[in-house]
């Protein structure tokens, strides 16, 4: 909860909360580990509900995406999953593993329950698929910068930027861009390609996660990055 | 299959986006090759000339006249590297280079796929990488040499439980960064559309084999087919030539562990509920939330939380029986097949053996045959330690 605030008052825009899984496919190390020290920790999934509903009860009233992969949703119900995100105070979900093959059912669950369906988009997802993506999508549409899983990089490579270009240039509803972002640079490059939002989580994670530190010390640090990326987002 | 991928409500295709486009040049690249005259011939050819198949259908005479019934064993465990891996590991290696990947990766449990893997891949010259748990890489330390030795790089996976499922995790977070030059050669009959089943058309050999074979023996089709699970490729393998032979049973047997009450076991079909784990809708071991839970058996192979999609299609709609066999029996059936028949079984196949014997009992008049997937070499060591013998 501190470190909701903490990013809410250094001026995020949209929070992302990540139920954790035992076995995240599409995420890298310094998010597999933060989600086994959560299930360590005795995470359970009305955990993730309570933290919404604390969120909202102390006034941050900032859109919230609930990320997941579909076994944890599966196990408890779809309906069941949707309704109390819904209730609690999320605005939208985001499925890891769930491509639009798949998703018909599901999709409809999540509309009717007021919350956005929010999806992914790959560097090597053609432009055919991109449509159909954007035409399934509310809310934003989450484009992933690099091939691989989730984790900061140093550079934006050119092939990325190409790629960012490509989707920005055909999307019907706003972009994001995550994956491998982690400075104010990243930043600057994506806001002059004309992306509307980049989405940070591992370099979030390993500030937060630097244990020889003090809770409030981290926490410092946490508020002064992000607000070091929220102004590289308007300057 | 009615759906794309789907064997009833089991199978699909639960992948991360980023995994999309490597399946579908995948699906594609198999739907058009399967049927390629060239291809299927080179492949039958590295399966007869250099895997040595058929394989032999021997009939177990000392084991029946102890215990009844005409048990008959299909010998995979004869197959080169050891056990029916490597049909599957040829049919893709060469699928991979005829998609013109340069590099292969692949998971590995007991390290029977791994070892079957290099093999393929030394033979065609593709490079190649093994991802496998820290606990397996502990218990299966020759096959780590062997492979090693084949020129493969075995990758230690320290996450999560260390297991088969996490190598398969960190397989396909590799094949996420690295499909337009990497082919990932799965194991088994699990995993998102194709690989289900891809892998099973690779393995059928194993029972279109065992038909001609039985006939010719005996002169009629089984009674009883009886096939070891963990993901379930040998067990698909032996079963779906005969699926439409509606006498014939099929029974696929899994691992029990310290028994399915104990929570220590790996017994998906029998046990497990309904989820999506490693890209397909399927039973999966997991708690009240959906986490993934560990599991265990005594045989590296079985050490799965989740099983093949086609498995719990054919139990639901009850062509197979899936039962439970625990580690004591298995590890007696390792000794009752090594004395009886001088045929030393892995683990994993000697929870079939289990089975057999006990259903011969009670079935004294069947023609039984039993999948020996594979040999028991990799295990010798490691029994041997657990009974104190060194």
């Amino acid at each position: 909860m501190s470190l909701i605030e903490a990013l809410s008052s250094s001026g995020a825009d949209i929070l992302e909360i990540g139920l954790p899984f035992s076995d995240p496919i599409a995420d890298g190390p310094v998010i597999q580990n933060a989600m086994m020290r959560s299930l360590k920790g005795g995470f359970k999934v009305n955990d993730i509900f309570n933290l919404i509903k604390k969120t909202r009860a102390s006034g941050i009233d900032i859109p919230i995406i609930v990320m997941s992969y579909l076994n944890p949703i599966i196990r408890i119900g779809g309906n069941e999953f949707c309704k109390k995100s819904a209730e609690s105070g999320a605005d939208g979900i985001l499925l890891v593993d769930m491509p639009i093959e798949e998703s018909e059912e599901l999709d409809e669950i999540v509309k009717k329950h007021g919350m956005d369906v929010i999806r992914l988009i790959a560097p090597n997802t053609c432009e055919a698929r991109m449509m159909e993506i954007f035409s399934k999508s509310t809310g934003f549409v989450y484009a992933v910068s690099v091939s691989g899983t989730t984790g900061a990089r140093d550079n934006l490579s050119k092939q990325s930027i190409d790629f960012l270009r490509r989707v920005a240039s055909i999307r019907t509803c706003p972009l994001a861009v995550g994956f491998g972002i982690s400075s104010p640079d990243h930043v600057r490059q994506i806001r002059a390609i004309g992306v509307d939002a980049v989405i940070e989580g591992s370099k979030l994670i390993s500030i937060y996660s630097d244990y020889t530190l003090s809770n409030e010390e981290r926490l410092s640090r946490i508020e002064e990055h992000a607000t070091e990326m929220k102004r590289a987002t308007v300057d | 299959m009615n759906r794309k991928g789907y064997f009833g409500e089991f199978g699909g295709f639960f992948v991360p986006e980023i995994l999309v486009h490597a399946l579908k040049e995948l699906s594609s690249s198999y739907d058009r090759l399967k049927n390629d005259n060239e291809f299927n011939m080179e492949l039958s050819a590295l399966l007869s000339r250099y895997a040595g198949r058929p394989t032999p259908l021997y009939f177990a005479k000392r084991l029946s006249e102890k215990f009844g019934g005409r048990i008959y064993l299909k010998r995979e465990d004869l197959a080169h590297t050891g056990s029916h891996k490597i049909n599957n590991a040829l049919g893709q290696a060469l699928l991979a280079k005829k998609m013109g990947k340069t590099r292969v990766i692949a998971e590995t449990g007991a390290g029977q796929h791994g070892v079957a893997a290099a093999t393929a891949c030394a033979l065609l010259g593709l490079e190649c990488e093994v991802y496998m748990g820290e606990v397996d890489v502990e218990r299966q330390k020759l096959n780590c040499y062997r492979m090693n030795l084949l020129g493969t790089k075995v990758i230690t996976v320290k996450n999560g439980s260390k297991t088969l499922k996490d190598a398969i995790n960190e397989a396909l977070r590799d094949y996420a960064a690295s499909s337009d030059h990497t082919h990932y050669l799965i194991g088994s009959v699990v995993g998102p559309h194709p690989y289900p089943a891809m892998v099973r058309d690779f393995q059928s050999v194993i029972g279109r084999e065992t038909k001609a074979q039985i006939l010719a023996d005996t002169g009629r089709l089984p009674d009883s087919l009886i096939a070891c699970v963990g993901g379930g490729s040998n067990a698909i393998g032996l079963f779906h030539p005969f699926l439409e032979d509606k006498d014939v049973k099929m029974f696929g047997v899994e691992a029990g562990g310290n028994g399915v009450h104990s929570g220590k076991h790996s017994a998906s079909v029998v046990a497990g509920a309904e989820g999506v784990l490693h890209g397909a809708r399927t039973l999966i071991l997991q708690d009240d939330d959906g986490q993934i839970l560990e599991t265990h058996s005594v045989a590296a192979g079985l050490d799965y939380p989740a099983v093949g999609p086609e498995h719990p299609y054919l139990s639901r709609l009850g062509r197979a029986t899936y039962v439970a066999v625990d580690d004591s029996k298995a590890l007696f059936a390792f000794h009752l097949l090594s004395e009886t028949e001088g045929i030393i079984p892995a683990l994993e196949s000697a929870h079939a053996v289990a089975y057999a014997v006990e259903h011969a009992r009670q079935n004294q008049n069947e023609v039984i045959i039993v999948n020996l997937s594979g040999r028991g070499d990799k295990d010798v060591a490691e029994v041997a330690q657990m009974e104190g013998y060194f």
